[in-house]
């Protein structure tokens, strides 16, 4: 779908991601029928399955939003017991999926990834 | 008035979308997404999550109608669907490279819930005449130890889903 190039650049700017807010821990995009693009992390996750359940979920959303005639789901934050999971369009074919196990970190996470998700997107359009 | 949780399952096209669209009583909910990488060829958009659709029958029963996605890699999402389902329907396409490899998959998957919930298998687009006879479908159940009805149907008929359907709701109320 994307040339080597793109998806270096895509790359680049998920470790942008990372460089810049510290309590991100790993961040990856997917193509909306789940694909993995490319992902940056510190840790070791699994994270090719959550490329897939991310677009589940953002699929999901999108449902739910237009059901409610809500407009465009931004975005979908999943609160757990030990982290933060962020899932969010970059555009129509592609989803940024970003997480943190820092509890108290849900602005920076949502701020850091919305930026990310707004300078990757003239890279996927 | 009961109601009845039936999960159609099955390989990408093998049309269950198109049959829970075709009997629903109520708009689809889909999560239908455009497919990007290699799917493309074969379809322009596939499920994501889930489908469900509702249907009242003449006795008044309600049918709630759960559609899983048919990729592997979306496998995660059948446990969830299947959860709680009285009846499972699973389709084939027969125009697939290989159909009983599809078939297969899903028996495979589903076994613990088959030998639970009556289950039926609906063999769609066989008017194309590129894959198995339906003797073949018979004869792979039969290998695996099963006895489960085989429809040859059409997934935007109507009448096609609403006769399997019936066999199933058949099955479940003696179940």
């Amino acid at each position: 779908m994307f040339s080597q190039q793109v998806i270096t650049q895509l790359s680049n700017g998920l470790k942008q991601l990372l460089e810049n807010c510290d309590p991100v821990d790993a961040a990856l995009i997917a193509t909306v029928d789940g694909h993995m693009v490319t992902m940056e992390q510190r840790g070791n996750y699994l994270l090719e399955r959550l490329a897939t359940m991310g677009c589940s979920i953002m699929s999901l959303g999108d449902t739910i939003t237009s059901e409610l005639k809500m407009g465009i789901c931004n975005n979908i934050i999943s609160e757990n017991e030990l982290g933060i999971i962020i899932f969010m369009h970059i555009n129509d074919d592609v989803v940024l999926v970003s997480l943190t196990t820092q509890k108290n970190a849900l602005g920076m996470l949502l701020t850091h990834s919305k930026k990310c998700a707004q300078d990757l997107k003239t890279l996927v359009n | 008035m009961k109601e009845i949780k039936l999960v159609f399952t099955g390989s990408m096209g093998a049309g269950k979308t198109t049959a829970i669209s075709a009997i629903s009583e109520i708009p689809v909910i889909n999560t239908d997404v455009r497919t990007i990488g290699e799917d493309a060829q074969y379809k322009k958009t596939t499920t994501a999550a889930m489908d469900y659709g509702e249907l009242t029958l003449d006795d008044g029963n309600k049918l709630r109608l759960y559609g899983t996605p048919g990729q592997e890699r979306f496998q995660y999402m059948w446990p969830i669907i299947i959860k709680g389902a009285l009846g499972l329907i699973i389709l084939v396409d027969d125009a697939n490279s290989h159909p009983l490899k599809d078939l297969a998959l899903f028996i495979n998957y589903f076994r613990d819930h088959i030998n639970k919930i009556p289950t039926v298998v609906g063999i769609t687009r066989r008017d194309l005449e590129q894959g198995p006879n339906i003797q073949e479908y018979h004869d792979y159940l039969h290998k695996e130890g099963l006895k489960l009805p085989i429809f040859s149907i059409d997934a935007r008929q109507r009448d096609n889903i609403i006769l399997m359907i019936q066999a199933l709701t058949a099955m479940v109320e003696f179940n």
